[in-house]
């Protein structure tokens, strides 16, 4: 497959764990939604959540070139 | 007469005759109403004739805490504040992190009942028995923070201050309960109904051990669950940002409330989000037993030490086009000394500002403009000048200024709506419009559950089930037992920790479902108040703002372009919520779901002026 690319952006303390707070990433194979954390060096054990262009999107779906992903903590409010 | 759990008292102090009453309540009582929203709801639907004034000496104050409130257990510092609210004409309340929720408890009661109205001035000092009504003319007419120095000076820091700033005192009908430097509380002008009271400040010591029922149980176990807790905190890091990383993932996922909600994204979100807010910090904040403190203070445009969360950010920044962080917290600042409720004054002045650029008002304001807005809150705390207008609060407003105006006033039943774009989050927008005291966030946070787990385009009866799922637990039992519910999402906080802890401290045995129930029971209640108030109730109350369905007010660009909330969709939804609460097509509970939830008493009153069906 073409190199695709997708921007990552990080919510919250999870910054802390991936080192930055908004990245484009070039991936030169599929990959899930589910499994981008894991890129940026979010652990699995931590309860989180991702959207994609500002809507859901499940952790099995393919990403696409051009994609803005967010992972972000879970939150209830301010 | 002392229970385990409860202390079995409350205070009544009259600020009219300055008789004050030590009374007792019953264990019935304790076990149907639990504690704060509930104790606080069920005095003021028992002593409040409808259709008093809710600024007049008839109202009362209620100040109420929980079984759990102020044990030490993971975040247990919160104590409720109520009253017939002076904003929305309905049931009022607020809940605040305070020493008083330790100290009441120490000093003997549950809760303090607030009637009347004192001649001049005054504040009061409890310590156990003990109860003065006394002269409060050097801190009359003082910000907060000068309040609070003067009382720390004379009751020392330890004591439990709650206290009005000048705009308690002059009545704004959106005015807050403040205490412990950032902490605020009672949204709907539960401030306002104090200083109509002449009262500026409430302080109180105890020295007395609260009654548990397992002591060393509850000590043993409060130690380690707070160890616990805050390890998790530690480990997570939530505290580093606490709740301003919402301001980020709004942004993305368009709900940001930009320009009076007109937009739900601005690019210059990220110059006030949590890591800028981080990265300012100069000291932290939280309530007693806290072990994730979620106050951050910077230093403001004038130096001053604010502390900020998401709601003053969103409503006092991005809302108003502010995306300076000192200028936000300068605004912040203002707000929390003048006591004004920081949410309602975001939305005030994005409403007066939308009404300037659209004609429906001659004034002098602009979008962006932040020492304009800052003088607007102090007209407003003294509402002199326009101020006068501003201080009503955005529906009357609007009724005022008419030229359908509003139609962009974002609010329900009165309430000023929480930093949440909702122009197209159906569920968000129902919980807004549910919520038992107008919009506010602390009821039913379905936002992050719905823009993830669920198709945004739905208006599926999935989204009115998780509403009350989520009312039951954070309008119910974090309200009555009364705690904080951050533990619980933020870090994963089994829900079950809070009935082990209402057992060991009550001695009871109840489950988890026991205690939603309650959460039931108040909500009927909450919803015959409005009734008792307004006869001729109308579910139409329960709609978010109409602008939201407005087709012209849709996003030009981003996730959500084009779109917003469905008219008919929104009235099938609504329709599922009132069928799974057993409530009527108005939105008012049956007599049947009444008598379920044992309210056969008060439906039966109610029904003097307002058939149920």
């Amino acid at each position: 497959m073409e190199a695709m690319k997708v921007t990552v952006k990080i919510i919250g303390p999870f910054i802390y764990e991936a080192g930055f707070s908004e990245k484009e990433l070039e991936f030169q194979k599929p990959v899930k939604a589910g499994e981008l954390p894991a890129y940026v060096n979010i652990p699995e054990s931590r309860a989180k959540i991702i959207t994609r262009n500002g809507r859901a999107v499940s952790p099995q779906e393919e990403l696409k070139d051009g994609d803005r992903i967010v992972i972000c903590p879970i939150y209830s409010g301010g | 007469m002392p229970m385990n759990g409860w202390t079995g008292n409350w205070l009544r102090i009259n600020l009219t005759t300055g008789i004050v009453k030590k009374e007792s309540f019953t264990e019935e009582f304790a076990q149907t109403w639990i504690g704060g929203r509930g104790f606080a709801l069920k005095i003021l639907w028992d002593e409040l004739k409808p259709g008093i004034d809710a600024l007049g000496p008839e109202n009362k104050l209620v100040v109420a805490v929980g079984p759990i409130a102020g044990i030490p257990a993971p975040n247990t510092g919160k104590t409720v504040v109520a009253a017939k609210s002076p904003l929305t004409g309905g049931y009022g309340d607020g809940n605040l992190g305070t020493r008083v929720t330790v100290e009441l408890r120490k000093a003997g009661y549950d809760a303090l009942i607030i009637e009347g109205k004192a001649a001049s001035p005054v504040y009061l000092n409890i310590h156990d028995d003990r109860v003065e009504i006394l002269p409060a003319g050097e801190i009359w007419g003082k910000g907060t923070y000068e309040t609070m120095d003067w009382l720390y000076k004379k009751y020392g820091k330890a004591a439990g201050i709650l206290t009005i700033g000048q705009g308690g005192e002059n009545k704004v009908l959106y005015a807050v309960i403040r205490s412990m430097e950032g902490r605020a509380g009672g949204r709907p002008g539960i401030g306002a109904v104090m200083g109509s009271k002449n009262l500026k400040a409430i302080v109180v010591k105890g020295s007395h051990e609260i009654p548990v029922a397992d002591p060393p149980g509850m000590k043993k176990l409060g130690a380690e669950d707070l160890r616990k807790v805050g390890d998790i905190d530690k480990k997570t890091r939530w505290s580093v940002q606490g709740t301003t990383g919402v301001l980020s993932w709004c942004n993305e996922v368009a709900a940001l409330p930009v320009r009076n909600m007109r937009k739900t994204f601005h690019p210059d979100a990220w110059k006030i989000d949590g890591e800028r807010l981080n990265n300012a910090r100069v000291a932290t904040y939280g309530c007693p037993n806290c072990t994730m403190r979620c106050g951050i203070a910077i230093h403001d445009h004038e130096g001053h030490e604010s502390e900020l969360d998401y709601e003053n950010i969103g409503m006092l920044g991005s809302n108003l086009e502010i995306f300076d962080l000192p200028q936000v917290a300068s605004l912040n600042y203002l707000c929390d000394d003048f006591g004004l409720d920081t949410i309602s004054a975001g939305g005030v002045l994005g409403f007066y500002a939308d009404a300037i650029d659209r004609g429906a008002i001659e004034g002098n304001f602009k979008f962006g403009d932040a020492e304009r807005a800052k003088e607007l809150l102090r007209l407003t705390a003294y509402r002199k000048g326009v101020g006068d207008l501003l201080a009503q609060g955005s529906r009357l407003m609007a009724q005022k200024i008419g030229r359908g105006s509003l139609d962009y006033a974002i609010q329900v039943k009165g309430l000023e709506c929480s930093a949440y774009n909702c122009k197209f989050i159906p569920g968000m927008a129902l919980a807004f419009g549910t919520s038992p005291i107008g919009a506010h966030h602390k009821e039913s946070w379905v936002i992050m559950f719905e823009i993830t787990q669920t198709s945004r385009d739905s208006y599926g009866p999935e989204k009115a089930q998780k509403v009350i799922e989520l009312q039951r637990i954070r309008g119910g039992i974090f309200e009555f037992i009364v705690s904080c519910r951050f533990p619980w999402i933020e870090l994963g906080w089994d829900l079950q920790h809070y009935a082990d802890y209402f057992n060991k401290i009550t001695g009871l045995n109840w489950t988890l479902n026991d205690l939603l129930k309650v959460g039931d029971r108040l909500y009927a209640l909450m919803k015959l108040f409005w009734l008792r108030e307004f006869p001729d109730w109308d579910r139409k109350m329960d709609y978010p703002p109409p602008v939201w369905f407005d087709p012209a007010n849709a996003d030009k660009a981003g996730p959500i372009a084009g779109k917003v909330l469905e008219r008919e969709k929104y009235e099938k939804m609504l329709d599922s919520f009132y069928e799974l609460r057993g409530w009527d097509k108005r939105g008012i509970p049956t007599r049947k779901t009444a008598l379920e939830l044992g309210l056969g008493k008060e439906a039966a009153e109610v029904e003097k002026t307002a058939p149920l069906e």
